[in-house]
């Protein structure tokens, strides 16, 4: 598919691109603000992407591409190793890149709003998530207020990706690639950690992802594909489609224009492709329209079961190839492959994270990964997620004391039933009498951890050619 | 002992693979999978943790990052029998006629010639099955000696 440059050529880019102006956006006023120096690793993180992104920024506005992967490069990491504690004014970092690029880093800067300020509501103490929910979508009103949005359609990342230059930033300049596409990592990641997760159970998750994030995934350089918020963060991504699109929109655009500005053109041309690149998927661009019409730049179909992810390179219907994983069926369990029921759990481990059906699917998928692992469900009895989390040799801690398991196994298509979780004992009774389980005992989170079923027999295995062509 | 033979019992029911085919932790290469004819994963149990590797030396190369102790089936000449070997307290044992070649020059051969034979006749048989040059057979220690210099494999 290369359709790109014809399609960009027919878009009439909005007048204000043009004349951006110097006035600078502002967080909506709200009580949640800045909620996420609450957990001051976290934060910190955060505000080092923003410098990261900067410094990469400006020394390619300033013609200083040759430096990139060494004394740029070098530069940022002992900011990330050092991160500040609070938000650096980009503009202060990257002075020639906004003179030259200033409506770019204004649909930056809006989106990079939006990123904070649903945290912080995420991160915020005492709201119900009811509350949580009606703040997320303001913001996503207030957001979308402005000119500068982008779009909360799902985009065709094919398409998006489909330009002559596309790949050239990764493929030139692989190490800050990687940082650009580990900061993301840490962005769509992070929501899933949040969502419906009381802030107290927040914090030991972050002990787990930053070192992730911090030794891994800023240093990964065999990435297909950017990290997408669904793949990241599926439980937000399923409550909140637009937003997780907005997301992947940005990240998109942040590749097109590290692609653009990794060429040897002069000035004016990279500019008039930047223009193109935000037109393409600004919000005013693809006003009136709707998931799942459309074609081309204005596809925007979705994974089906999946409504907060643009469909990807080589997928089909809900069948698509996830970096570090594999083709996956993401309407199926990632463990046992039987289709997901409506209350699924998550595990994430090794920088992924997966949808399964039940929890002996989560532990025994993160039983077969190397590293530390998180497992996130609703359980009966309890308002609370919860959360667990294991060391390297896979000993679970939960955060809901006094957890039991139900784990009668039997087959594969019954084990969102034959295999749960209950905040009491009196929970686990009262349910085993209701479906009458015979012989059923409660097994203490020790007792759980120790058990692996092994390969569930109804596992497939998709087996079909990496559509990146990168490696088998 | 007997805590040993239950596991291999438990195991041996169970099946000690792994339902994903992932990359190696340690060469990051694709997991070679069994085959009617030739086990390939090897298999390390961790506390409650079994991850699979692409040979035996990307478990001796990679072991540093467990602190428990270790449980290593590695694929022998015989299906459904892997060699056993076992780090308790940091301290390696296998079966005491257990050998190992270990002749890769790169990763994408590291499963194929990285392995570990229940007899020194089995590894012969291997060896001269599939034409592998400059082979010699090395015990457990000399192997782990081996791998655990810098460079040299």
């Amino acid at each position: 598919m290369n359709l790109l440059p014809s399609l960009v050529l027919a878009l009439s880019p909005p007048a204000w691109l043009d004349d951006a102006g110097a006035d600078h956006l502002s967080v909506m006023p709200a009580v949640h603000n800045w909620a996420i120096q609450r957990l001051p690793a976290f934060a910190r993180d955060m505000h080092g992407t923003g410098v990261g992104h900067a410094m990469a920024y400006e020394a390619m506005a300033r013609g200083e591409v040759g430096s990139l992967e060494t004394a740029t490069f070098n530069r940022i990491d002992r900011v990330l190793h050092n991160p500040p504690r609070n938000p650096v004014d980009e503009a202060s970092i990257s002075p020639t890149f906004i003179r030259q690029y200033g409506a770019l880093e204004k649909v930056f800067d809006w989106a990079h709003l939006l990123h904070f300020q649903t945290i912080d509501v995420l991160i915020h103490p005492g709201w119900s998530q009811a509350r949580r929910d009606q703040e997320i979508e303001k913001l996503w009103r207030n957001y979308q207020s402005q000119p500068y949005a982008l779009t909360g359609l799902p985009m065709n990342m094919e398409f998006l990706s489909s330009s002559p230059y596309d790949g050239a930033f990764r493929r030139a300049y692989p190490k800050v690639n990687g940082l650009f596409w580990g900061y993301h990592w840490l962005q769509t990641a992070a929501y899933d950690m949040l969502y419906e997760i009381e802030p107290r159970d927040q914090i030991p998750q972050y002990v787990v992802l930053g070192d992730q994030y911090r030794r891994i995934e800023l240093y990964r350089t065999n990435r297909d594909f950017m990290p997408m918020t669904a793949e990241m963060s599926p439980r937000f991504s399923k409550r909140f489609p637009m937003i997780a699109n907005a997301f992947d929109n940005l990240h998109m655009l942040h590749d097109n224009v590290n692609d653009i500005l990794a060429q040897d053109w002069e000035k004016p041309r990279k500019q008039a492709e930047v223009k193109a690149a935000i037109t393409r998927v600004l919000a005013s661009t693809h006003a009136d329209e709707e998931p799942g019409e459309g074609e081309g730049l204005h596809d925007h179909e979705h994974v089906p079961s999946v409504p907060g992810m643009g469909k990807m390179k080589g997928s089909d219907g809900d069948i698509m190839f996830m970096s570090g994983m594999g083709w996956m069926d993401m309407s199926r369990c990632a463990h046992c492959s039987i289709p997901l029921p409506e209350e699924t759990a998550t595990v994430s481990a090794n920088g992924w994270t997966m949808v399964v059906r039940c929890l002996a699917c989560a532990r025994d998928m993160a039983a077969e990964t190397p590293g530390q692992a998180i497992i996130r469900t609703r359980i009966q009895g309890s308002s609370r997620t919860l959360v667990m989390i294991s060391d390297e040799e896979g000993n679970w801690q939960s955060n809901i004391q006094g957890v039991v398991f139900l784990e009668q196994t039997g087959e594969h298509p019954e084990c969102a039933d034959w295999s749960r979780a209950f905040a009491t004992s009196e929970g686990f009774d009262a349910f085993v009498r209701e479906n009458q389980i015979s012989g059923a005992s409660p097994l203490s989170l020790q007792s759980w951890s120790e058990r692996n079923l092994g390969r569930p027999p109804t596992y497939r295995k998709i087996d079909r050619p990496n559509p990146y062509g990168v490696k088998d | 002992m007997k805590k040993l033979v239950l596991l291999i019992l438990i195991f041996g029911v169970m099946g000690v693979v792994s339902a994903h085919e992932a990359d190696c932790p340690y060469c990051a290469e694709k997991i070679v999978q069994n085959t009617d004819k030739q086990d390939n994963e090897v298999v390390v149990k961790v506390g409650n943790k079994r991850i699979e590797y692409r040979c035996l030396y990307c478990v001796i190369k990679d072991q540093r990052r467990y602190k428990g102790d270790l449980v290593v089936y590695a694929p022998s000449e015989k299906v459904g029998s892997p060699v056993v070997i076992k780090r308790t307290g940091g301290k390696w044992v296998g079966p005491e006629k257990m050998v190992v070649l270990n002749v890769f020059k790169k990763h994408t051969e590291c499963a194929a010639l990285s392995r570990a034979f229940s007899t020194r006749e089995a590894l012969d048989a291997y060896v001269k099955r599939n034409n592998v040059q400059n082979a010699k057979a090395l015990s457990l220690k000399e192997f782990i000696e081996l791998v655990e210099k810098p460079v040299q494999k």
